[in-house]
């Protein structure tokens, strides 16, 4: 069996964008295979990986991830800088951008993008710009952003697709009263600076996006990116028929190949099977609130919690799930989440040890608990089936309950669930989004687990202002360390993204934060 | 409009039938007016039963406990339920079905686009399942107990015990992937790539039903064929091909017929996964998405669509069995 390391993928990665910048060609419509339908393409409003994921594509950014997902490259903005006080960013315009419909972009669209963006009552990613106290336009070419407090991550959330730089005029004149309201309208067929534009929209079957000719970058060939005339992405939700369509050559690309199909497409002749570093981890949430449903709670024992992530056969169920493709975490963090720890893998597999450790724990004969999984997803059922009975060996007895997703998210919000598998993939190039869902009590209770850590949570707080990157990073550590021995999950492994493109198709990206980047890739004719 | 409605009637002598025929049709839609409300009530609180709400099923596990109440609000279900049915059946009469939680679209558009798709399919899966069913179970018929009757009957079993994504994926691979007589997937542009787009999964959607409907349906045949009348038409003399379709086929069909409208139903359901292998943008995968995704406006709006469609078929076929067996009517 063919094993396909991450770093080797990397490399092959760079190779190809270093090879792909001497033989690009130009034209073609690209057509790529998703599982699913976008839902909705405001920037601001939308909350789902369909619609995030595009986005880029269409709208565009100040700033813009770098294509290993930890930097910031520039974007509509062409140099920025933070102030000494770090009070302030100051960043100056590109000349001559334009929106796909060909008017310029002016701070005036800039200053009014960033207001709604950060405006607490629009949408879930306002945090994210939660630091900016205002947003000002000293001259036509400069936005200056005022912060209310040092803010280490605020160029990171510049690249962020909620603050992308959208036409005020042409959204204000959409019909509707309310802010929400123009954004239904204004989505359908949206006005952006990115690379493409939609033209079409068959909603659950296609979207169909011509190249914008007003895009700012240009290619390697020194004319204007994309290089792709057109780009449609089909909506094919079943795994097998994706597949299918890619090996007939009706497709180009493929996401989200399921680990089990990864090693046979590897070696199938004209695909090529590429695993794109992700920031996805994949986790067992424990409930540690001392009684639940008015019931006592083994799970609240520390002890036990580390009992069971010892008694956990990570690399067993790497192999069985993910057919070896995972990797084992070492934080509860992704690896390619900036200030990550690496300190080799977590609770490596000692039944030994844990034994010993239950037998220490107030539970020493055992107790009953269960999971919920999403009902009818494979990977999760065969995670809970393998936990199920590695667990046992140590008097744990699992009941996997089956639930859709809704019920879940009630009993996880509502904090009467015992444990549940989980992901999470980051959405801005900072440890600071999944460190505050997972480990600072106040956002969601550390994942809904009732854990709490008041050095945690002060270390957190200093954290998001603290801009000596030296101190930063060891807070990172300690608020790392912290969890990791003493929280609330089971780090299973973490998962690269799953894509299989046609040989043919060149300099296409799904960068860690999973956003698919079509703006530099071509067809080989 | 009476002496053209005549001849559809033949077996109706009385001068009075198509008259008869009028009332029973408006009796039965005028049926549908309750069933219906009871629909809308049921799926109105079924859907609010189910745990979870819209807002944490859009927004996810990241969700916080001020969005969650923020969208609650915005969407009105932070009213007590009498006051959201009030609401809800309010605007349902004057025909706003609402706007779809997930999707920001008017329900009305979504049924618009979606459920003709799976209209078509299920049309299309319905004439494959009669178009094989019905010769071949007169071949089983007529061939009772020999190695044809065998062959067809086996064949079909098979067909019945297969499910529907293992024969859809098959059908995919070997006509799609491998022959390319057909596309893998999809549904094109425009009516007659439409219509090939479809050829496939609705092959797959009536497989099981033609199965069903044939092994009703050679009963039947070989029920009728013992019976006295055919016995006496035959000792008449009468040209074969004229007992086969005027007695037997006429009264073998009437059994079948009921099966056939009871299954659009169940055909309709099979359309979900059917549309999820060969990525068809029907209308039972926004119902299955809908219902995880708590939408409750599409789901009310799709389930009386879809209620409507369905109370249809089956007077439809109720009226075609009337003109079969006149006895019925009562």
């Amino acid at each position: 069996m063919k094993t396909i390391s991450l770093t080797a993928v990397s490399v092959a990665a760079l190779f190809a964008v270093t090879l792909a910048a001497e033989a690009q060609e130009r034209g073609g419509v690209m057509t790529y295979g998703r599982y699913a339908d976008s839902l909705f393409l405001d920037p601001v409003l939308n909350d789902a990986n369909v619609d995030i994921w595009i986005l880029s594509n269409m709208y565009d950014t100040l700033l813009l991830p770098s294509a290993d997902g930890k930097g910031v490259e520039p974007g509509l903005a062409t140099e920025w800088s933070v102030a000494d006080d770090a009070m302030s960013v100051t960043l100056t315009l590109r000349d001559g951008i334009k929106f796909s419909d060909g008017t310029p972009i002016t701070v005036e669209d800039v200053v009014w993008s960033l207001d709604r963006a950060r405006n607490p009552d629009n949408g879930i990613w306002n945090f994210l710009l939660a630091s900016v106290a205002s947003v000002e336009a000293p001259d036509d070419k400069t936005v200056k952003l005022v912060l209310s407090q040092p803010d280490p991550a605020i160029e990171a959330a510049l690249t962020v697709f909620n603050a992308a730089i959208m036409p005020k005029a042409a959204f204000e004149a959409m019909p509707g009263d309310t802010d929400a309201a123009k954004a239904e309208a204004f989505a359908k067929a949206p006005i952006g600076s990115g690379p493409f534009v939609l033209t079409s929209w068959d909603r659950g079957s296609k979207m169909e996006l011509v190249r914008n000719e007003y895009y700012w970058a240009e290619g390697a060939d020194g004319k204007p990116l994309p290089y792709l005339d057109g780009l449609t992405f089909e909506v094919i939700p079943d795994d097998a028929t994706r597949i299918l369509r890619l090996q007939s050559g009706e497709i180009d690309g493929a996401e989200l190949i399921p680990f089990s199909r990864v090693n046979e497409l590897d070696a199938a002749p004209g695909i090529n099977m590429e695993l794109f570093p992700s920031t996805r981890v994949q986790y067992v949430t424990l409930n540690v609130r001392p009684e639940i449903a008015g019931k006592e709670n083994p799970l609240s024992d520390p002890k036990v919690r580390e009992a069971m992530n010892y008694a956990a056969n990570k690399m067993a169920i790497i192999q069985v799930v993910t057919y070896g493709v995972g990797t084992p975490m070492q934080t509860f963090m992704s690896s390619a989440t900036p200030l990550a720890a690496s300190n080799g893998p977590l609770y490596p597999y000692d039944l030994d040890k844990a034994k010993a450790l239950i037998a220490e724990s107030g539970y020493p004969d055992g107790f009953s608990t269960s999971i919920l999984v999403l009902a009818g997803n494979q990977d999760e059922i065969g995670i809970a089936t393998a936990l199920q009975q590695m667990w046992s060996q140590i008097g744990v007895k699992l009941e996997i309950l089956q639930v859709d997703n809704a019920t879940r998210t009630q009993e996880y919000r509502d904090g009467t669930f015992d444990m549940r598998a989980a992901a999470w993939t980051n959405d801005i190039a900072d440890p600071g989004q999944i460190t505050s869902y997972f480990a600072y009590s106040p956002t969601i209770d550390a994942l809904h687990s009732g854990w709490k850590s008041d050095e945690v949570d002060t270390l957190f707080v200093a954290s998001q202002s603290e801009i000596d990157p030296k101190v930063r990073a060891e807070q990172y550590a300690r608020i790392q360390e912290i969890f990791n021995t003493t929280g609330p999950t089971v780090p299973l492994y973490e998962t690269p993204y799953p894509v299989a493109l046609q040989d043919s198709v060149h300099g296409f990206v799904q960068i860690p934060l999973g956003n698919n980047i079509f703006r530099e890739t071509w067809l080989e004719k | 409009m009476r002496a053209r409605l005549r001849p559809r009637f033949p077996k109706c002598t009385n001068v009075r039938a198509p008259r008869v025929m009028l009332e029973y049709v408006l009796r039965r839609i005028l049926q549908l007016i309750p069933t219906l409300l009871f629909i809308l009530v049921v799926v109105f609180a079924l859907v609010r039963l189910l745990p979870g709400d819209p807002a944490s099923a859009v927004l996810g596990d990241r969700a916080l406990d001020a969005d969650v109440e923020r969208i609650n609000r915005e969407l009105g279900l932070d009213q007590p339920i009498p006051v959201q049915f009030v609401l809800f059946v309010k605007s349902f009469v004057t025909g706003d079905l609402g706007n779809s939680i997930a999707l920001k679209v008017p329900v009305s558009t979504l049924i618009l686009e979606r459920l003709p798709v799976t209209m078509m399919l299920t049309f299309m899966a319905a004439v494959f399942a009669v178009a094989t069913s019905v010769p071949l179970a007169f071949l089983a018929a007529l061939r009772r107990g020999r190695a044809t009757d065998t062959v067809i009957r086996s064949g079909f079993q098979v067909g019945l015990s297969m499910p529907v994504f293992f024969v859809g994926l098959v059908l995919l691979t070997v006509f799609g992937a491998r022959l390319r007589w057909f596309p893998v997937g999809g549904y094109g542009e425009g009516f007659f790539d439409h219509v090939y787009h479809l050829i496939l999964p609705s092959i797959t959607l009536a497989l099981s039903l033609s199965a069903v409907l044939m092994r009703n349906l050679r009963s039947a045949v070989i029920n009728v064929l013992d019976a006295d009348y055919v016995a006496f038409a035959e000792s008449k003399g009468l040209r074969s091909g004229i007992i086969l379709f005027r007695h037997i086929l006429r009264n073998a069909l009437i059994s079948t017929l009921a099966i056939f409208g009871l299954s659009i139903g169940t055909l309709l359901g099979g359309a979900v996964i059917t549309e999820s292998v060969f990525a068809v943008p029907g209308a039972g995968r926004l119902m299955v998405d809908s219902i995880y995704g708590r939408d409750y406006p599409v789901v009310q709006g799709l389930t009386v669509a879809l209620a409507v469609l369905v109370s249809l078929t089956f007077l439809t076929t109720d009226l075609i069995q009337a003109w079969l067996d006149p006895r019925l009517k009562k």
